[in-house]
Parts: C-alpha cells; sequence; structure tokens
C-alpha cells in the first residue's frame, strides 16, 4: 500500500516539473510547431454518442469556448507545490518538416446533432489557422437564428476560432447542440491538419 | 448515456502516454454507459429493473450508485429520485459520478491537470494548458452561443440542469408533472455525481430551490429563474 502512494506520489512530482518545464518559452514554441503531438480519439463505431480529443499540445494563446469570456488576467494559481526537481527538458523534437508557409484547407468530419448534420473547414498557413467556416448549418427558422450565432462567433478570417488558433481551451456547462457540434467537427479538422 | 463526452489533458506527457490515458477513459466511459444504459435491454441497470438480477448478485458499482441514489433521495426531500419516471433510471447520477471516477483515476495516474466534460457536465483539476486556472463557462439558458457566467478554478466539479431549448424537461417527481420556476440551476462543488443531483433536485423544487441551494454549505450555485434572473451565491468561484 504505501508503495503504491510513493508510485502515485512520484508520478505526480514528475508531472508538476514537467508543467513548470512546459511554460518555458523554447520548448512552448517547439510544442507548438508540432502538431504531431496531438492525439484524437475517435468515436468507436457503434457508439455515435461517444466522442472525445484530446490536445496534449500546449496552446500558448489564451483562449475561450466561452464567446463571452475574454481572459485578460491571469486568474488565481493553485496553491498546490511544484517541484522543480530533477527533469530536465524533453529534448527539442522539432528538427523534421518544418510548417510549410502554403496555404491548404482541412475538412472536419461530419457531425449529426439534433437540427442536421455539419461539419467544419478549417484553412491553414503553415500551422496558423487563417479561416473557419461551419458547412451544413441550417439557415431558416429559429435554428437558421441559431447558426447564424455560432458562424459569426466562430468562423470567418477575424472570427474567434482565428483569433484564439484554438477549438476551446475553457468549457462550457450546459453547452447547446450547434456549437457542441460545431467544435466536434473542429477539433477533429485542427487534429487532421496536424 | 449517449452523451458526447470531450477529455482535455493539460499534463505535458507524452503523446503514447496521453493516448493511453484517454483510451482509459474513455474505456471506462463506454463500459458505464453498457451497464448503466436505461436504453440497452441487457445493461445491468435494465436487468435488475425487471427483476433478472438480484440485488445482491449486482456489480459493486451498481450497488454503490443505487445507495448513493437513496442517499441523495433522502438528501433532497425527495426531490432527485432514480425512479422518478416510474422505472429504475439512476442516468442523472451515473453520468456526473461516471466522470469524477473517471477523473479520480486520471488524478491517480498521474495527469493532475485535466478537464472532462460530459454532455455539459463538467469536472476541472489543476491548471490548463496556459497554467492558469481553468475557465468554464455557464451556458446562457435562451442563447445557445451565450454565456451567462464565468467560472474560474482548479479541483471543482460544476453540473448544469434545467430546461433546455430543446424543450425536455425535468420532472417534479411530487407531482409527477414537469418543473417550473427554475430555467437552468447550476452546482459548484467538489464531486459531480453529487453536484448533478443537487442541480437536477434544485430545477424539481421551482422556485423553492434557491432556498434550497442557499442552505447547502458545501456547494455553490448559479440560478437563472424562468423570468430570466439570474442569482448566485456570494462566493460563486467567478472568474476575474
Amino acid at each position: 500500500m504505501r508503495r503504491a502512494i510513493l508510485a502515485i506520489t512520484g508520478l505526480a512530482a514528475s508531472t508538476s516539473a514537467l508543467v513548470v518545464l512546459k511554460g518555458s518559452p523554447g520548448v512552448g514554441q517547439v510544442a507548438q510547431d508540432l502538431p504531431a503531438g496531438q492525439a484524437s480519439v475517435a468515436p468507436a463505431a457503434g457508439e455515435p454518442g461517444t466522442a472525445g480529443t484530446v490536445r496534449p499540445a500546449p496552446r500558448p494563446t489564451a483562449s475561450g469556448r466561452a464567446p463571452a469570456a475574454r481572459p485578460t488576467t491571469a486568474a488565481p494559481r493553485t496553491p498546490g507545490a511544484r517541484s522543480t526537481t530533477g527533469k530536465s527538458p524533453a529534448a527539442p523534437r522539432a528538427t523534421t518538416s518544418a510548417p510549410k508557409p502554403a496555404l491548404r484547407t482541412v475538412r472536419g468530419p461530419d457531425v449529426k446533432y439534433e437540427f442536421g448534420t455539419l461539419h467544419v473547414q478549417i484553412t491553414l498557413s503553415g500551422s496558423q489557422i487563417v479561416n473557419v467556416t461551419g458547412i451544413g448549418l441550417p439557415q431558416s427558422g429559429q435554428s437558421g437564428q441559431r447558426s447564424d450565432d455560432v458562424q459569426r462567433t466562430y468562423s470567418g478570417t477575424s472570427g474567434e476560432v482565428v483569433q484564439k488558433q484554438s477549438a476551446d481551451l475553457n468549457t462550457v456547462t450546459d453547452a447547446t447542440a450547434t456549437s457542441n457540434a460545431y467544435q466536434q467537427s473542429l477539433q477533429a479538422a485542427i487534429d487532421r491538419a496536424g | 448515456m449517449g452523451t458526447a463526452i470531450s477529455l482535455d489533458l493539460a499534463d505535458d506527457l507524452p503523446a503514447a502516454a496521453l493516448r493511453d490515458l484517454a483510451e482509459e477513459t474513455f474505456g471506462w466511459l463506454r463500459e458505464v454507459d453498457a451497464r448503466f444504459s436505461t436504453y440497452s435491454d441487457d445493461s445491468e441497470v435494465c436487468r435488475l429493473d425487471r427483476g433478472e438480477l438480484r440485488l445482491a448478485d449486482a456489480s459493486a458499482d451498481l450497488r454503490a450508485v443505487l445507495e448513493r441514489c437513496a442517499d441523495l433521495w433522502a438528501a433532497t426531500d425527495g426531490y432527485f429520485d432514480a425512479y422518478a419516471t416510474g422505472r429504475l433510471d439512476p442516468s442523472g447520477y451515473v453520468k456526473g459520478w461516471s466522470a469524477q471516477v473517471a477523473s479520480d483515476r486520471l488524478v491517480a495516474a498521474g495527469a493532475a491537470n485535466h478537464c472532462l466534460n460530459a454532455g455539459g457536465d463538467v469536472v476541472v483539476r489543476g491548471l490548463s494548458p496556459t497554467r492558469e486556472a481553468w475557465r468554464i463557462g455557464v451556458a446562457h439558458p435562451w442563447n445557445p452561443m451565450a454565456t451567462c457566467l464565468v467560472l474560474a478554478g482548479s479541483d471543482l466539479a460544476i453540473a448544469t440542469s434545467g430546461v433546455q431549448h430543446r424543450g425536455q424537461h425535468v420532472r417534479d417527481p411530487r407531482r409527477g408533472e414537469p418543473a417550473r420556476g427554475l430555467r437552468s440551476v447550476t452546482v459548484v462543488g467538489a464531486d459531480l455525481g453529487v453536484a448533478d443531483a443537487y442541480a437536477t433536485a434544485a430545477v424539481a423544487m421551482g422556485e423553492a430551490g434557491i432556498g434550497w441551494l442557499d442552505r447547502l454549505t458545501d456547494h455553490r450555485h448559479a440560478v437563472v429563474t424562468d423570468d430570466a434572473r439570474l442569482l448566485h451565491s456570494t462566493d460563486l468561484p467567478l472568474s476575474d
């Protein structure tokens, strides 16, 4: 039992060290240019409701999924100890394949939701997202209004996605169907682009 | 549960390790879905409900869940009711509980910084990828693209219940009809299963739920009423 606790403590300690290291500028930049570090878990066949994504690459830009929320100041940190013991930064892995500046377009998968099916298309210059659009959103009635809201907030060359270079960082409690579907397709597109 | 679940792992672990952690997490959540779903006839919950499975033979997880549902029924004056639909349906607790278990396992496995969003119910641990507190938007009940509040914190379980724009109602188990008065209730605590159950119970209580939430000493809340008033605990962990 004691050994198990020690093992967990060990893991926690090394994790904290890495968190600190992640913040150092060099490492952060390398990681940003390395979308290969991104992994995604695709929804398993037959389980349409379950989907998830993992984005281990640190995203240096502050971002928020919540349109009303613009992170401006540093939020309070946890008082938890973050030791900087022993670990040296992971060796830079960025020597291969520098990002090419050519524009390319990546299409996110179709995501079914309660008002239909949509997908998101992103345009990248190198690893920078320069344009985003949602395709297939309903255009009429109340749900059409909702689609316009989503498009206005997220899409376009100056929308939130382009500004923040990320699908989300914050999360939304009680998020509703359209934005969920949009973010799901977008995240998959970003993962594909990597 | 049939719900979209997203996981954000903020620890700088090797990609393979992160993938393994994510796979374990989603494996667990799929397992819970198979065992506790009220939609698949051969789930443990359905077999127990039909009397094909004796409680004594049920898995330890299911027995623990039912015990917690009974505790929550008592703690909420009967407003959280796993039998509200006339049959056994513990999903109101299972979703939050399974996400909380998944989060606890991630912490134990060395991923101390993460955010797990199970269909709008959220657990955040440690710090976000920018090494700041996680920021969690509370969706605006009438505008799907807006938030009415933004919370920030490091170890929080945040659950929201209410009337969705698609018209799903929380039933008042006492009157047996859709609850009225509260459009959206967000409860912030340390355990997502409890927070979710409390949020659902408060919606079922209607306006009286606000007073009930106020008396909870270990949980914070934000409420949007049907007439569009926003009330929240004075010590709610608001962002900025």
